[in-house]
C-alpha cells in the first residue's frame, strides 16, 4: 500500500504551493549563486577581449609556481586529514564504548570547533604556540631557556595542527555515532568464534566502521582543501600557500580577476570532485552525525586500571587542552594592560576602545550584527523552503534539482566572493543596485553571500524534523478541517519551532564568524568583527585582536547555546 | 449521512482502482482485502487526499469530489494514530472544533465529553507520547469524532496493537459508532475483525470490489473463488452441472454426484466448470443423507474445543473441524483411519471456476 501512497498525488498536503516554494529559492540561487559562479567561470575561460580561450587555465597548469601551490594544497589537506583522524579516532572509541564522568563535557567541547570562527582559532594559535606565546613562555620559565624552544608558527606544522584542531571532532562524532550503533552481539559472536585483540578489531570492527572513517575523511579533506584563514595567517608566506589563499591574493592584492578566476576554476573542479566522493560515501552508509549518549556499558575506570590506562587520561586531557587553550588564551590576553608582548597588568581598557563611538571598531561590531540579522532573515525562509521541497515525495525533477540546490555547500566561500566581484563587473547595474562600484560589493553583496553560505545549515536543521513529520499528521489536520494557514500555524510551525531556531542560530553564528567571502567583498567601511580581528593581528596588536575576538566568541557562544538547547528539545 | 461512490476510477502506472459503492447512513462498511488491493487508496479518495480521475463521490447526496479534504467534514483514524506531538491529549481532541471555529467553551465541552466516552477522562493534560498504543488509538478516535463528522474513516486502526487489545478496542469502536450513529468506512485486512464489526463488508482485490454484502453473505455465499478463499477456509470440489433437483443443482465431481443450492436463486447459464464449496465446520462425521464423502485421515490436530482433520479423498484434500467429543468418535481418529462424513447440501455453495 505504501507504494501507492507515495505515488498518489495530493490536493496539496502541506501549506505551501509547490510553485512558489520552488520559484523563490530558485530565483535567489540563480541570481546570487549560479550567476556569479558562471561569470567567474566565464572570466577564467576568456581572453582579454572576452572570447572563449583556455589560455589562462593552461598557463596556470604549466606554471611551476601554480603547480607547486596545487600540489601543496593536496598535500596539506591529505596530511591534515590523517592527523585529524588519528586525533579523533581514540575519542570516538571512548565515547562510543565507555561511561565516564566527563563524557558530557567532552561531547560539548567537541562542538566548539564547529562554532569557533577561524580567525579566532588563528589568533589563539598565534598567542598560544607563538614564539612569545603562552606555551613557549611556560617552557622557557620551566626549563630556564633564553630562546623559545618551539618554533611552530608560520610553518607547515602550524597549518596541520590548526586543521587537526578544527576537524578532529568531525571524525570523532561521525565514527563514534557509527561505533555506538554497532550491535555488541557482532563482536560477541566473533569472540565466541575465537577472534580477539587486534584481529577482532581489524576483521570485525574496523570493516563496520570503514564507511564512517572514509566519509569523515572525505569531509575533513574538503574542509582542509578549502581552508583559508588558517593558511593565510598561520602559513605566513608564499612557501605555504594554498589555492584559496592564492585566489584571494590574485583578486584582492594583484587585482587580477581573470587570473584569479582561472585559478578558481581549477580549484572548484578539484574541490567538487572531493565533494562528489563524499556524497557517494555518505549515500553508501547512512550515518548519524549526532553523538548518542546512550549508556555504553563499560565504565572508563575499568580501562584506566590497565597497564597503559594513564595514556587514556593523557589523551583526554590533551583533547580538552587542544580545544580550550586557544580560547582561554584569547580571553586571557584580551584583558592585558599594554599592547606588545610583555605582560602588563589586568585591564579591560581595550573593551572600552571597542565600544567607543569615536573609533572604527564599534562600526565593525554594528556591521557584523546587521549582516548576521539580515542573513538570518533571508536564510531561514530560504533553507526552510528548500527543506520542504526535499521532504516531499520525489517528483520528476527533484533528483536533478536537489543537487543543484545544495551545490553551494561544495563551492568555496572565496570563490563565491570572487564570483560576486566578477558578476558586478559583467553587470554593472547589478553592482549599482548593491552598492558602490569600487571593485567590491556593497553591503547587500555581503549579506547575500552570507545567506548562500548559511542556508544549507538551515536545511540541515529543518530537514530531519520535516522528515519526522509523518504524512498522516497534515492529513489528520486537514480532515479535521484545518485549511492551509491553520495547518501551517497550528501544526507545522509549532513542530518546526526548535529546528527553525536552530537554523537561525547557525545562520547567525556563520554570518558573524565568516571572513572569507566578507574579505573579498567588504569595503573598509563594511569591515566586520572577524575582519577587524584580522587587521589587528596584521598590525601585531594582539590585545586589541583578542578583545574583539572575545566579543566575537561571545556572540558565537550565544548562538551555540541556542543550538545546544534546541537540540535537546528536538 | 450516506456515502456513495459512483464509478470512481483512479489510475496508477501499475494499478487501477475502480469503485462503485453505497454505504447506508449510520452503517459500518468494511473494506476488506489483502495488502495492496487498493483499500487504503479508496479511503484516501473518499477523504480527499487524492482526487479520482473519473466518477463522483457523494456524501449525504452532495457531490464532494471537488471539495478539498478540510471541507469534507470527515473524521479519520490512522493506523499510526497521527496524534499531533506538539499538543496534549485535550488539545488534540479539540483541534477539529477549534479550527472549524467552534466557540471555545463548546469545543472544550465536546472534547471532554468524548474523552470520557473513550474512557480517558482525566488524561487531557497528558503528553501524547506518554500514552500506550491503545490509549493513543482512543485519543485518535475521540479526535476524529469531536467535530461531529458526517463520515468516519478508519484505516487499519488496530493493526499496530496486540491481539487482546484489538478485540476489546474493536468492540469499543463498534459500540461508539452505533451510539453516535455515524456512517463509517473501516479498512482492514483482518477477516475476523471485518466479520465481527461490520454491517456490510466489501471484499476488494486488485483495485476492484469483488463482493459487497453482510458478513453472513460474503462468508456463506461468496460470489467467487477469491472471496471464498479470502474469508475463512473453504473446501473446493470442482465439477460440471448435470441437472436440477428441486431447490438444488447436481454437480458431477470426482467424489461423486453432489448437491448445492441454486446460487442467487437463479439458474446458472452456460455449462462451464463450477466449484462446490463448503466450510470445514459444516461437516458432520458419518451421516447418511446429503453430500457424503469417503476418505482417509492424513492429519489430525487437537485444538482443545475443536479437532481439525485433514482428509484425502480421490486426490483431493478436504478439511473438517468437529467438536471435541470427550474421547468418543472424533478422538479415536488418527492418520490412516478411514472416514466417512457428510455435509448438508443447504450449507454448500456453487461458484464459477473462473471469474
Amino acid at each position: 500500500m505504501s507504494r501507492l501512497r507515495r505515488a498518489g498525488g495530493g490536493l496539496g498536503q502541506t501549506a505551501w504551493p509547490s510553485a512558489t516554494l520552488l520559484a523563490v529559492p530558485l530565483a535567489f540561487l540563480v541570481l546570487f549563486f549560479y550567476y556569479p559562479l558562471v561569470s567567474m567561470l566565464a572570466g577564467g575561460l576568456s581572453d582579454s577581449v572576452g572570447r572563449f580561450n583556455l589560455g589562462r587555465v593552461l598557463a596556470i597548469l604549466r606554471d611551476p609556481y601554480y603547480r607547486r601551490i596545487i600540489g601543496f594544497t593536496f598535500e596539506q589537506a591529505f596530511l591534515s586529514t590523517l592527523l585529524s583522524l588519528a586525533l579523533g579516532f581514540p575519542g570516538a572509541y571512548l565515547l562510543a564504548r565507555y561511561e565516564f564522568a566527563g563524557k558530557r563535557v567532552v561531547r560539548a567541547l567537541s562542538t566548539v570547533p564547529f562554532v569557533l570562527p577561524s580567525i579566532i582559532l588563528v589568533l589563539g594559535f598565534v598567542r598560544f604556540f607563538g614564539n612569545n606565546g603562552v606555551l613557549n613562555r611556560l617552557l622557557m620559565g620551566l626549563l630556564h631557556l633564553r630562546e623559545p624552544p618551539l618554533r611552530v608558527l608560520y610553518s607547515f606544522w602550524a597549518i596541520l595542527l590548526a586543521h587537526a584542531f578544527y576537524n578532529f571532532p568531525v571524525a570523532m562524532r561521525i565514527i563514534s555515532a557509527l561505533w555506538a550503533r554497532l550491535p555488541p552481539t557482532l563482536e560477541e559472536a566473533a569472540r565466541s568464534l575465537g577472534a580477539h585483540g587486534p584481529r577482532l578489531f581489524l576483521r570485525v570492527t574496523l570493516p563496520q566502521l570503514a564507511p564512517g572513517v572514509l566519509a569523515s575523511a572525505a569531509l575533513i579533506y574538503i574542509f582542509c582543501f578549502l581552508s583559508f584563514a588558517v593558511v593565510l595567517v598561520l602559513g605566513g608566506g608564499p612557501r605555504f600557500t594554498t589555492l584559496e589563499v592564492e585566489i584571494y591574493r590574485l583578486a584582492k592584492v594583484g587585482l587580477d580577476l581573470p587570473a584569479a578566476s582561472a585559478l578558481a576554476l581549477i580549484g572548484a573542479l578539484l574541490s567538487l570532485l572531493a565533494l562528489f566522493a563524499y556524497l557517494r560515501l555518505q549515500a553508501r552508509a547512512a550515518f548519524a552525525e549526532e553523538l548518542e549518549l546512550a549508556p555504553a556499558g563499560h565504565r572508563l575506570s575499568e580501562l584506566l586500571r590497565r597497564p597503559l590506562g594513564f595514556l587514556v587520561l593523557l589523551y583526554l586531557a590533551f583533547l580538552v587542552l587542544v580545544v580550550l587553550a586557544p580560547i582561554l588564551t584569547v580571553v586571557g590576553y584580551s584583558l592585558q594592560g599594554r599592547a606588545g608582548w610583555s605582560v602588563g597588568g589586568f585591564s579591560p581598557a581595550w573593551y572600552g576602545r571597542l565600544l567607543d563611538p569615536g573609533e572604527v571598531y564599534l562600526r565593525a561590531i554594528r556591521n557584523s550584527l546587521v549582516f548576521a540579522g539580515l542573513t538570518v532573515i533571508l536564510s531561514v525562509p530560504l533553507g526552510t523552503a528548500l527543506a520542504y521541497l526535499g521532504s516531499r515525495r520525489r517528483t520528476a525533477g527533484s533528483s536533478v534539482l536537489e543537487p543543484l540546490l545544495m551545490l553551494p555547500l561544495g563551492v568555496s566561500t572565496i570563490i563565491l566572493g570572487l564570483g560576486y566581484l566578477q558578476a558586478y563587473r559583467a553587470l554593472p547595474w547589478l553592482g549599482a543596485a548593491f552598492g558602490p562600484l569600487s571593485g567590491s560589493g556593497g553591503w547587500p553583496a555581503v549579506v547575500f553571500a552570507h545567506t548562500v553560505i548559511a542556508y544549507p545549515f538551515v536545511v540541515r536543521a529543518v530537514s530531519p524534523v520535516l522528515r519526522k513529520i509523518k504524512p498522516s499528521l497534515p492529513e489528520a489536520a486537514r480532515s479535521l478541517g484545518a485549511g492551509s494557514w491553520q495547518l501551517f500555524l497550528r501544526l507545522e510551525l509549532p513542530l518546526l519551532k526548535s529546528a527553525l531556531l536552530t537554523g537561525a542560530a547557525f545562520a547567525f553564528g556563520i554570518s558573524v564568524g565568516e571572513i572569507n567571502a566578507t574579505l573579498m567583498l567588504a569595503t573598509p567601511q563594511l569591515a566586520t568583527m572577524p575582519i577587524a580581528v584580522y587587521r589587528l593581528i596584521g598590525s601585531y596588536n594582539f590585545v586589541g585582536a583578542s578583545a574583539m575576538g572575545t566579543l566575537l566568541m561571545l556572540l558565537c557562544f550565544l548562538a551555540f547555546l541556542v543550538i545546544d538547547r534546541m537540540g535537546k528539545e528536538l | 449521512m450516506s456515502l456513495r461512490l459512483e464509478r470512481v476510477e483512479k489510475h496508477y502506472p501499475e494499478f487501477t482502482i475502480r469503485l462503485d459503492l453505497d454505504v447506508a447512513a449510520g452503517s459500518l462498511l468494511t473494506l476488506l482485502g489483502p495488502s495492496g488491493c487498493g483499500k487504503t487508496t479508496s479511503l484516501r479518495l473518499v477523504a480527499g487526499f487524492i482526487s479520482p480521475d473519473r466518477g463522483r463521490i457523494w456524501i449525504d447526496g452532495r457531490p464532494v469530489d471537488r471539495e478539498p479534504a478540510h471541507r469534507r467534514g470527515i473524521g479519520i483514524v490512522f493506523q499510526d494514530y497521527a496524534l499531533f506531538p506538539n499538543l496534549n491529549v485535550l488539545d488534540n481532541v479539540r483541534f477539529g472544533p477549534q479550527v472549524q471555529g467552534w466557540a471555545p467553551a463548546e469545543a472544550l465541552k465536546r472534547a471532554e465529553e468524548l474523552l470520557e466516552r473513550v474512557h480517558l477522562a482525566g488524561y487531557g493534560a497528558r503528553r501524547v507520547d506518554t500514552l500506550s498504543g491503545g490509549e493513543k488509538q482512543r485519543v485518535a478516535l475521540a479526535r476524529a469524532l469531536a467535530p461531529r463528522p458526517r463520515l468516519l474513516l478508519l484505516d487499519e486502526p488496530l493493526a499496530a496493537l496486540d491481539a487482546k487489545l484489538r478485540q476489546s478496542l474493536r468492540r469499543e469502536i463498534r459500540s461508539l459508532q452505533r451510539d453516535l450513529g455515524v456512517t463509517t468506512v473501516y479498512v482492514t485486512h483482518d477477516q475476523e475483525e471485518a466479520l465481527a464489526l461490520s454491517d456490510r463488508i466489501a471484499v476488494m482485490q486488485g483495485g476492484r470490489i469483488e463482493q459487497v454484502g453482510s458478513p453472513e453473505e460474503v462468508y456463506g455465499r461468496p460470489r467467487n473463488l477469491f472471496v471464498a478463499g479470502f474469508l475463512g477456509r473453504a473446501n473446493l470440489v470442482p465439477g460440471t452441472l448435470s441437472g436440477r433437483e428441486g431447490k438444488f443443482l447436481r454437480l458431477e465431481t470426482a467424489l461423486g454426484t453432489l448437491q448445492a443450492p441454486v446460487p442467487d436463486g437463479r439458474l446458472p447459464t452456460g455449462s462451464g466448470r463450477w466449484v462446490l464449496l463448503f466450510r470445514p465446520e459444516a461437516c458432520r462425521l458419518g451421516g447418511r443423507s446429503g453430500n457424503r464423502f469417503r476418505g482417509r485421515v492424513v492429519r489430525r490436530e487437537y485444538l482443545g474445543a475443536l479437532i481439525e482433520l485433514e482428509v484425502e479423498a480421490q486426490g483431493l484434500r478436504l478439511a473438517l473441524t468437529v467438536a471435541e467429543d470427550g474421547g468418543r468418535e472424533a478422538a479415536r481418529l488418527h492418520p490412516g483411519s478411514p472416514l466417512t462424513f457428510s455435509v448438508d447440501p443447504a450449507r454448500c455453495w456453487l461458484v464459477p471456476q473462473r471469474g
